[in-house]
């Protein structure tokens, strides 16, 4: 069975995102890349490359804000001709968390950007208290992390 | 700051009853122009609006009724008006009260000003 998410809090407002915005794709992830939750994914290996391409571009992009305008921008837009990626970045008492979500015609622009909106609202809500520090995230730990989550998500926990 | 929406959004919302004009991006759901009297909030109108109008055109089409016109929703204290085509949706939000006969023929207008 596919999971949804590795942490429950997350599901229900990753769930009612997807569907009010009527998205194909989402993913949320940590800045390092660690996925978190999925929806519309059917490989591994797929998440992991999105995971890892979605950080790159979100500290990209970020950094890029930051030299122009003295900050991060709010999100990141690209439309394809039959798909549109939006990508961006939200907060909670847990820390920042990345976004990615893949859209086609039966969703818009305009409807995403507004179900993000109340996404970053429900998920800051549902995010229980922080856990102790993580410490540092090391490559040994984040690969284990990784194949955890995966294995989570993909019924092999 | 005006656009070549201006005049058309101030007739519309010249019109008794009229609570706001929008030019929204049929495709995005973006608001490209608007001209609120309160304080609606301009860029969920404009998503929600056009997804409406997007879906009313594939239901027509589905059933075999060809374009759609002019598209209105009756709410308990209002009515959302929708006039469009591929590129642009024209949305007014009116007050129960407000006369839809001229609301429509502006609206016609202005999506001829505006094509």
């Amino acid at each position: 069975m596919i999971r949804a998410s590795v942490e429950p809090w997350i599901e229900e407002p990753l769930r009612k995102f997807v569907d009010d915005a009527d998205v194909v794709l989402a993913l949320l992830l940590l800045p390092s890349g660690q996925v978190l939750a999925q929806h519309g994914f059917t490989r591994a290996v797929d998440i992991m490359s999105a995971c890892a391409l979605a950080a790159a571009i979100q500290a990209s992009s970020s950094e890029l804000g930051r030299q122009l305008e003295g900050k991060p921008f709010a999100g990141l837009h690209h439309a394809g001709k039959v798909r549109q990626v939006f990508l961006a970045e939200t907060q909670t008492q847990r820390g920042p968390y990345i976004l990615l979500t893949v859209f086609d015609n039966e969703s818009s622009l305009g409807l995403v950007r507004l179900y993000f909106d109340e996404f970053r609202v429900n998920l800051a809500k549902a995010a229980p208290p922080p856990v102790a520090s993580p410490g540092v995230m090391l490559n040994e730990n984040f690969e284990r992390e990784l194949n955890r989550n995966l294995a989570v998500l993909f019924g092999r926990a | 700051m005006s656009s070549p929406f201006t005049a058309v959004l101030d007739a519309l919302t010249r019109q008794r009853g009229v609570r706001a004009g929008l030019v929204v991006s049929a495709t995005d759901g973006i608001t490209i122009d608007s001209n609120t009297h309160f304080g609606h909030d301009v860029s969920r109108v404009a998503a929600l609006a056009a997804s409406l109008y997007r879906k009313a055109r594939k239901s027509a089409m589905a059933a075999g009724l060809g374009a759609t016109g002019f598209m209105q929703l009756e709410a308990e204290s209002g009515r959302l008006c929708l006039l469009g085509g591929d590129e642009l949706v024209l949305v007014v939000v009116a007050a129960r009260e407000s006369n839809i006969g001229l609301i429509r023929v502006e609206m016609l207008r202005a999506a001829e000003t505006l094509a």
